[in-house]
């Protein structure tokens, strides 16, 4: 019969260096024995007092770590801070410069350029997690080798600039993030399911689907590229000159491509006005299309003339 | 009002270090892990099954403690005593404990003067 002496013993010498396990187990046992024995002593019964021994030792793993001075955490205070900075650097960059390489390749050499989006965002991600994942067990194996790094102290040259004050806030950047993504998933949501159906029933894209071959591709790098400024520009707490520069022509090589798409009228499926005669009509399509170019063409100034006036606003 | 767990947690630092001193004094008469336990804690310094036996063995590996088997009584037993190095070790413990009690005493009465 094996008690549940025996059962904890085992379980717990299981992880303990086998060179000292018979030792470590007599010790153990004897001191089991001794305290089960106290207890029996003052009038308890053998059963419940083993009970009770054995429940005051704890986990067995944790009792076994004790005895072989191994660590209870997976990455520990000497090496927690180099982990996460390096995992903060490595996926800040690397993810989103696959998931672009990877659409870009889709988008161009690939033979179905509206799935570059949804491949560059998986590539991303599936880069994220093997980083995440890799930088964790080399730092989790160091902390159980207990490998000194030899990385330089600390010292105070190395102290951010303090942001006197926050022009970008935290809420203005997930929600210019948010838009950019929605606008991002438009592009091949328009394609796959718009609501706009043909006269068979069957979806019709809204923008012309010979774009995802010229255009389209370099709409969405602009729209990824303007995510990584707004990230950026938050990290940077305020709008810089040379952050004005490239809003401004981010902002420049989504407008001007879409002006010249809507003005010339190849942005819209040629299908759709085929779909709906009120677009055939006089000159409704031109009218449209000059309404857009407007349209964008304000909001392009707006941006640009607001990032200037804050920038200007921090360096009088 | 303090609540009871941040006292319990300020308590158990100031007695973490204690316990090694107090073994290595108790241990300067050989004596066993269950027994050791009972000494310590009939002198007030009552410590955990699971953290006495694990530092035991960590301090015989640190040298300063030794061990030796007795088989003479109805069960065998491995008993622990202070080493030549443990002593050496402990004096400086102790010296260190001392000094932290004088300056305590003279922050007080600095304080209260």
């Amino acid at each position: 019969m094996t008690s549940l002496t025996d059962r904890y013993l085992a379980a717990t010498l299981r992880t303990v260096p086998a060179p000292r396990r018979t030792e470590l187990a007599d010790e153990l046992r004897a001191s089991i024995a001794d305290m089960i024995e106290g207890r029996t002593a003052a009038g308890q019964d053998t059963a419940v007092a083993e009970r009770e021994v054995l429940t005051e030792l704890g986990h067995p793993d944790r009792l076994a770590a004790r005895y072989a001075d191994r660590p209870l955490q997976l990455i520990g205070p000497t090496y927690y801070l180099v982990w996460s900075s390096l995992l903060r650097r490595l996926l800040t960059l690397i993810p989103a410069l696959v998931g672009v390489v990877v659409g870009v390749l889709e988008a161009t050499v690939g033979d179905q350029p509206h799935r570059a989006i949804g491949a560059g965002i998986a590539a991303a991600f599936q880069a994220a997690v093997q980083i995440a994942f890799w930088v964790t067990v080399i730092f989790a194996v160091l902390e159980r080798t207990r490998t000194p790094l030899d990385l330089p102290e600390w010292n105070v040259d190395q102290l951010p600039e303090a942001p006197l004050e926050r022009d970008v806030t935290l809420t203005d950047t997930c929600a210019s993030i948010a838009f950019l993504l929605l606008t991002l998933a438009f592009l091949p949501w328009q394609h796959y399911r718009s609501w706009v159906s043909d006269a068979n029933g069957d979806n019709l894209p809204i923008l012309d689907p010979a774009l995802w071959t010229s255009w389209l591709p370099v709409l969405a790098a602009v729209l990824v590229a303007s995510i990584g400024l707004e990230i950026v520009k938050y990290r940077a707490g305020r709008w810089t000159w040379p952050l004005v520069a490239v809003n401004a022509a981010l902002g420049l090589a989504f407008a001007l491509p879409v002006g010249y798409l809507v003005l010339a009228d190849r942005l819209l499926n040629p299908a759709l006005a085929d779909r709906f005669e009120w677009l055939r009509e006089g000159d409704n399509q031109g009218l449209s299309a000059g309404l857009v170019g407007v349209v964008v063409a304000a909001i392009t100034i707006w941006d640009i003339a607001d990032s200037v006036v804050k920038a200007r606003r921090h360096h009088r | 009002m303090v609540s009871d767990d941040v006292l319990r947690t300020h308590l158990q630092e100031l007695r973490r270090g204690t316990v090694v001193v107090a073994s290595l004094v108790a241990l300067r008469h050989p004596d066993y892990g269950y027994a050791l336990l009972q000494r310590l804690t009939a002198h007030g310094f009552p410590v955990d099954a699971n953290t006495l036996y694990p530092l035991l063995r960590r301090l015989e590996e640190q040298g300063l403690l030794t061990s030796e088997w007795n088989t003479e009584e109805s069960r065998p037993r491995k008993f622990y005593r202070t080493s030549g190095d443990g002593e050496t070790v402990l004096g400086r413990l102790l010296d260190d404990l001392a000094a932290v009690q004088t300056s305590v005493t003279g922050l007080i009465e600095g304080v209260e003067r």
